[in-house]
């Protein structure tokens, strides 16, 4: 029987008694209602394909040639091509993980949300695939694009282990955009100008144009605290096996522990700031508070 | 009272009034209405925090963009591509004003319209709309500015940037930061065209499109590496003469981005490198060619988002 159907009860008590099947049945249908409004936009204005795809390949070429001008080794160019796919991922989370929710409140959307009968991490799972199918197209037309317009050669030797790292970089990456989501919600337009900068700091601090062990103490720090900067470096070592370039990190085995480490942290963070912050967002009345 | 009487009391208010308000002074209200605007976007942009953490904010983006320009040199060229630094650094510094002054007026429109939803009550204000937006999109031109000076003084006082002020060359500075500076805000009218017809995803749009430029302006490395028909684009661009005349004022001598040998710059002129009259020239016609199409092309937008009901849209996903 489907666990979302009108049923007869003999009073509202009973009423809001749902059993396991239905409240899982109602946030599936959640995840799936706040993925909807990203994917189906993607087709309504196609203005997307050109300033989130084309440009941003021009950007990521920008890189390639100042490595070309200092006639750096080839897999430089590499690192660069697949640090400007990674890029459309982080951009993702900051910018429509992190400070969505800062947005729905400003719009109006924060209030429906908390009175809907649904938990608020269904919304954040169903903008994260929303977004990430945005992102994945993003990411995938820039590797594809570069790879073959600049001669990239990659060398994989462990498909398997690239693939399982490349599944954890988005899912501590999203975990990250979800804890960054609660924290956001306690504030106003510091939300947005922080979003500003997470972009080239962030950028900076994770070697996305260059191997991250070069910046040596805080290279190691953003390894250990940056999904962005371990993911990008494990794949590295694996899409560029043998390259010395990328050595003086820890092996993409370690790198890859790192990052479930990570993902269990931000999503067992997520939910506890989500919880702490929405108790403090109704006391002090913020959950409406526009505009600030 | 009579209605005779009210309607002549009426009469008499209005000829105390100053006839000039109700015909309007162009430029005078076109002025306040750019420091309202202007004064507006900066408190928008500056009093969310205290100013010590907004100094903060306003300058780490743009040293950190050249931070990471730095360590590539350093990585590749070590001690060899130290030489390239201050090519690098003055670029990266400079293309802050590029970033905020594209953003500035593009962002305005989203804020005004999908944030505080005031867009339409700005519309129909006796302000014109377009002196308005160049008014709120100053504030970050202003931030842009101060990043730009910070990552200068970080390049000088620590990445080896020979900046000495009394080699100077201060006319062709004076000459080439204005028409630069009227080059991007014209670039980011274009993109404020392109905003008012767009969603509201449209917040990274601005930044995209000074990602592409960076490609063909020869920011961070001489246009020579880039193919021919990438050259030709870069030379048709107000930033490329910009940021050739600010970096050869700043620092005369230093590497052209334009010329050298195998540019297109070098095939066509029969020179390597363009001086001072030549940047200036090229700057003043590629600036003018670029504020008319904004202009065009601004003009255009307003009338379709008018026509269309863009104007008070909102939208989210």
């Amino acid at each position: 029987m489907n666990a979302l159907v009108h049923r007869q009860t003999a009073g509202p008590r009973e009423a809001a008694r749902w059993n396991r099947g239905r409240i899982l049945a109602n946030n599936l249908r959640s995840v799936a209602g706040r993925a909807y409004p990203r994917i189906a936009g993607l087709a309504r204005e196609p203005s997307w394909v050109f300033f989130e795809i084309l440009l941003p390949f021009l950007t990521t070429s920008s890189f390639v040639f100042v490595y070309r001008a200092l006639a750096a080794p080839p897999e430089y160019v590499g690192f660069v091509v697949l640090g400007g796919a990674m890029s459309a991922f982080w951009i993702n989370v900051i910018w429509m993980m992190a400070a969505q929710l800062y947005w729905e409140r400003d719009q109006g959307n924060l209030e429906l949300y908390f009175a809907a009968p649904m938990d608020l991490m269904s919304v954040l799972f169903g903008m994260a695939i929303g977004g990430l199918v945005m992102s994945s197209t993003r990411g995938a037309v820039v590797l594809v694009i570069a790879t073959l317009l600049y001669g990239v050669t990659f060398s994989v030797a462990q498909w398997a282990l690239l693939l399982a790292v490349f599944v954890l970089t988005l899912a501590a990456l999203y975990g990250l955009g979800m804890v960054l989501a609660s924290l956001f919600l306690m504030w106003g337009r510091e939300a947005w100008h922080l979003t500003q900068l997470l972009q080239e700091p962030v950028y900076f601090v994770s070697g996305l144009n260059f191997p991250v062990g070069r910046l040596g103490f805080l290279g190691a720090m953003a390894i250990a605290t940056l999904p962005l900067a371990v993911g990008l470096d494990a794949m590295r070592q694996l899409a560029f096996a043998g390259s010395a370039v990328t050595l003086g990190t820890p092996t993409p085995e370690v790198e890859a522990l790192i990052l479930v480490a990570m993902t269990i942290v931000f999503l067992v963070a997520a939910r506890f700031a989500l919880r702490t912050l929405e108790r403090l967002a109704r006391r002090e009345g913020r959950l409406v508070t526009r505009w600030r | 009272m009579s209605r005779t009487a009210v309607s002549g009391s009426a009469m008499s208010e209005a000829v105390a009034l100053d006839p000039g308000r109700l015909r309007g002074r162009p430029v005078r209200d076109a002025w306040r209405s750019f420091a309202t605007a202007a004064r507006l976007g900066w408190q928008m942009e500056a009093n969310w925090t205290d100013p010590l953490l907004f100094f903060i904010y306003s300058v780490a983006k743009p040293v950190a963009a050249a931070l990471i320009l730095v360590v590539m040199i350093e990585v590749i060229g070590g001690s060899a591509g130290r030489g390239l630094r201050a090519f690098v650094v003055v670029g990266s510094a400079l293309w802050s004003f590029v970033v905020s002054g594209m953003a500035g007026l593009a962002w305005s429109v989203l804020d005004d319209r999908e944030r505080y939803r005031m867009l339409k009550y700005v519309y129909v204000s006796p302000s014109a709309f377009g002196i308005v937006l160049l008014g709120r999109g100053m504030a970050r031109l202003a931030i842009g500015a101060m990043g730009a000076a910070i990552t200068l003084a970080v390049g000088v006082a620590f990445l080896g940037v020979p900046l000495d002020l009394a080699r100077v060359d201060w006319p062709l500075l004076a000459v080439a930061m204005p028409l630069g500076l009227v080059a991007i805000v014209a670039l980011g009218a274009m993109l404020a065209a392109v905003c008012l017809q767009t969603r509201q995803e449209s917040w990274s749009y601005p930044e995209a499109a000074a990602g592409a430029l960076f490609l063909v302006v020869g920011a961070v490395f001489p246009l020579h590496v880039l193919p021919a028909m990438a050259q030709a684009a870069g030379l048709l661009t107000p930033l490329t003469w910009w940021l050739e005349g600010v970096r050869q004022a700043l620092v005369p001598g230093s590497a052209s981005a334009i010329g050298g040998d195998g540019s297109l710059w070098a095939e066509l002129s029969g020179h390597a490198t363009p001086g001072g009259i030549e940047i200036t020239a090229a700057l003043l016609a590629t600036s003018a060619l670029v504020t008319l199409v904004a202009a065009t092309v601004f003009r255009l937008s307003e009338r379709r988002a008018k026509d269309r009901g863009l104007i008070d849209r909102t939208s989210g996903s």
